[in-house]
């Protein structure tokens, strides 16, 4: 048989992207801003309902929260799809991190915690169909990288990041309750776990007057650097600064370990962090021309290949020789 | 980034079907190397995309061993999601049967050898490969073996995680699969290997049970039923009482089944197959073992012949 000539789209996986490339990127995806973020805070809320009817690990919450920021990198966001998307991601998230529970029986809960009590086989079976082609999409906006949510996970990395900070258990235990609240943040799509779960640990010592990793600048150690975990850091302070009410360390503090907290504790830290910042930021000129970025994805391309390392894409550059390629 | 090439895989011809994918042979475009694309049926699965597609791509992606099936690309194609793979002609399985296919003593040690490096790089990158056997070692044109199928791969466990026993083919189970425990080690994978590397000393498959209940007879009349005091807590599992007891095999007896074996190569393959999962050889002590240092060396793999001449 011989081979249908077509062309062909070969991307590289970029598992991590600015805040600024984040804005770039959703300018094609998210018209309302307001509106994503809104539902996102529902659709969370929907989330870990069904993972604590499930008993999911947290593990399981993170990867499918992952899923669902990414996939709105990349998707056009319809307010309407929010469910039958994040279902998928549960779903898809199950399988890699090792928790797997039937399609049937997501469907069902899925149904059932929006009220849709009435349903018909029918309908399940159809909502089974469009969540199986939203988990490929989903895979194919992640690039099929399976580098990202594949070992260790944020609460993981405390714990271990703890014991060789030699940190001690009501720090770690704190930081773990923090963490509940950091996987809501789009912070995971901007710095692999291991520095959030660093940033999360600075922030923990600090609300604890702990200066156990006060003046630490360099996490080579641990396999990252002080503007990543900055980057977390910040982000996690923002987020406290702006929707204190809302979060869930305020319901669950440990008094024990911190008998109060308040907004104030969050712009006081913030205040206290002096000049630091997070990640560095390119150019806008730079951002407003990468095309990773600012073109729409192109599923209806027939042949998409996805590729993890930038050598693949300049070898079969040299194999197949400059003129063939078209930008 | 994103460029606009000519489609790069041909595929050429349909080779075979599994429940999950249906894999044909190709050719990379660009660089004319021969691949083996293997089409995901997605659309027929109850529960989408098959688990044993996310578990090979998640285990390949993250390895590159000569003695492990390469994932060449990744590609979606007509909406059905494509692995690209090395192309690898043969493997253990078709050698061991095809009785016109002579092989030495020195071909089984180069074989093992490789598969040991293999399955070692996998341990060492916390990787299980749960499924290890002669169908699944594959054989590249220039004699490697390369470990493949990684369908039922996991990442090694945590102390607390509960796993299924159901796991591995069934002449291949390690005894604490065969009894049902829910927590298990890399020491699953080279229990298999210890039988493989008997079914390539006796070109028979070597514990060939009939079903679940009949394997756990077949391996415990071969090799002994465990007892406590080489497997402190084995009594404990539920299916222990229902047991026959047979006496391990004597040296000697070993010797008579594997008239061929030196004393190093029984020593190793005694120590694959340990009943004490705890006490059986890491891949790290099988690849100290002397059985791969004394006489005759391990085969050039280049060397070995597979063609039926």
């Amino acid at each position: 048989m011989m081979a249908t000539k077509f062309e062909s789209q070969l991307s590289l996986s970029r598992p991590y992207l600015t805040r600024l490339e984040l804005q770039e990127a959703q300018n094609n995806t998210v018209s309302d801003v307001r509106t994503y973020l809104q539902r996102k805070n529902v659709i969370f809320g929907f989330l870990s309902e069904l993972c604590v009817h499930f008993q999911f690990p947290r593990k399981t919450l993170e990867t499918a929260m992952y899923y669902y920021q990414r996939y709105y990198i990349f998707n056009k966001f319809e307010s309407e799809l929010c469910h039958t998307v994040a279902t998928s991601c549960l779903l898809l998230s199950c399988k890699q991190v090792e928790t797997f529970k039937k399609a049937n029986e997501l469907c069902i809960m899925s149904f059932k915690l929006r009220n849709m009590n009435n349903y018909k086989q029918d309908a399940i079976e159809s909502f089974k169909k469009r969540l199986f082609q939203i988990e490929l999409s989903i895979l194919e906006t992640c690039g099929f990288d399976y580098r990202i949510n594949s070992r260790v996970h944020i609460d993981e990395y405390i714990v271990k990041l703890g014991k060789a900070l030699k940190l001690n258990h009501d720090i770690c235990y704190l930081a773990w309750i923090i963490a509940y609240d950091a996987i809501r943040l789009n912070i995971l799509l901007i710095v692999p776990q291991h520095a959030i779960a660093l940033g999360i640990l600075k922030i923990t010592c600090e609300l604890l007057g702990k200066n156990d990793m006060k003046n630490m600048n360099n996490f080579n150690e641990f396999k990252t650097e002080i503007d990543s975990v900055n980057e977390a850091y910040f982000a996690i302070v923002n987020y406290y600064i702006n929707a204190f009410d809302n979060c869930s360390l305020k319901d669950n503090l440990p008094t024990h370990i911190l008998p109060s907290v308040n907004l104030d504790s969050f712009i006081e830290l913030k205040k206290n962090a002096g000049n630091d910042r997070g990640l560095k930021e390119l150019g806008e000129q730079i951002r407003k021309s990468d095309k990773y970025l600012t073109t729409a994805r192109d599923f209806t391309q027939i042949e998409r290949r996805y590729v993890l390392l930038p050598q693949f894409i300049s070898d079969e550059k040299t194999a197949l020789g400059e003129k063939r390629f078209k930008l | 980034m994103s460029d606009k090439i000519v489609s790069e895989y041909t595929k050429e011809k349909k080779v075979g079907e599994g429940t999950y994918a249906v894999v044909y042979l190709g050719t990379k475009q660009s660089t004319g190397r021969k691949i083996a694309i293997k089409e995901i049926k997605t659309s027929e699965f109850k529960d989408g995309l098959d688990m044993s597609a996310i578990r090979e791509v998640k285990y390949l992606q993250e390895i590159n061993h000569i003695n492990v099936i390469e994932l060449v690309d990744i590609f979606m194609a007509y909406n059905n999601l494509n692995l690209v793979l090395e192309y690898l002609p043969t493997d253990l399985e078709v050698v061991i049967k095809d009785q016109n296919i002579l092989f030495t003593p020195a071909d089984i040690k180069s074989w093992m050898l490789m598969t040991l490096r293999g399955v070692y790089h996998c341990h060492r990158n916390f990787i299980l490969h749960r499924d290890l056997k002669p169908n699944n070692l594959l054989i590249s044109p220039d004699g490697q073996i390369k470990v493949a199928d990684f369908g039922l791969a996991r990442a090694i466990p945590a102390p607390y995680d509960v796993l299924t026993s159901n796991v591995v083919t069934r002449w291949y189970r390690a005894p604490e699969l065969l009894l049902g425990a829910k927590h298990y080690t890399s020491a699953v994978d080279v229990w298999s290997l210890g039988i493989i590397f008997a079914e390539l000393m006796l070109r028979i498959p070597y514990l060939p049970g009939q079903n679940d209940v009949d394997q756990i007879d077949v391996t415990f009349r071969a090799l002994g039923t465990p007892t406590d005091k080489d497997w402190p807590g084995v009594s404990k599992f539920s299916t222990y009482t229902q047991l026959q007891t047979y006496p391990p095999p004597s040296r000697d007896e070993l010797r008579k089944r594997f008239i061929a074996a030196s004393e190093n190569a029984l020593d190793l393959m005694s120590g694959m197959l340990t009943m004490n999962p705890q006490k059986r050889w890491t891949t790290i002590q099988c690849l100290q073992s002397e059985y791969f240092t004394e006489l005759p060396p391990p085969s050039d793999p280049s060397t070995i012949k597979l063609n039926k001449d």
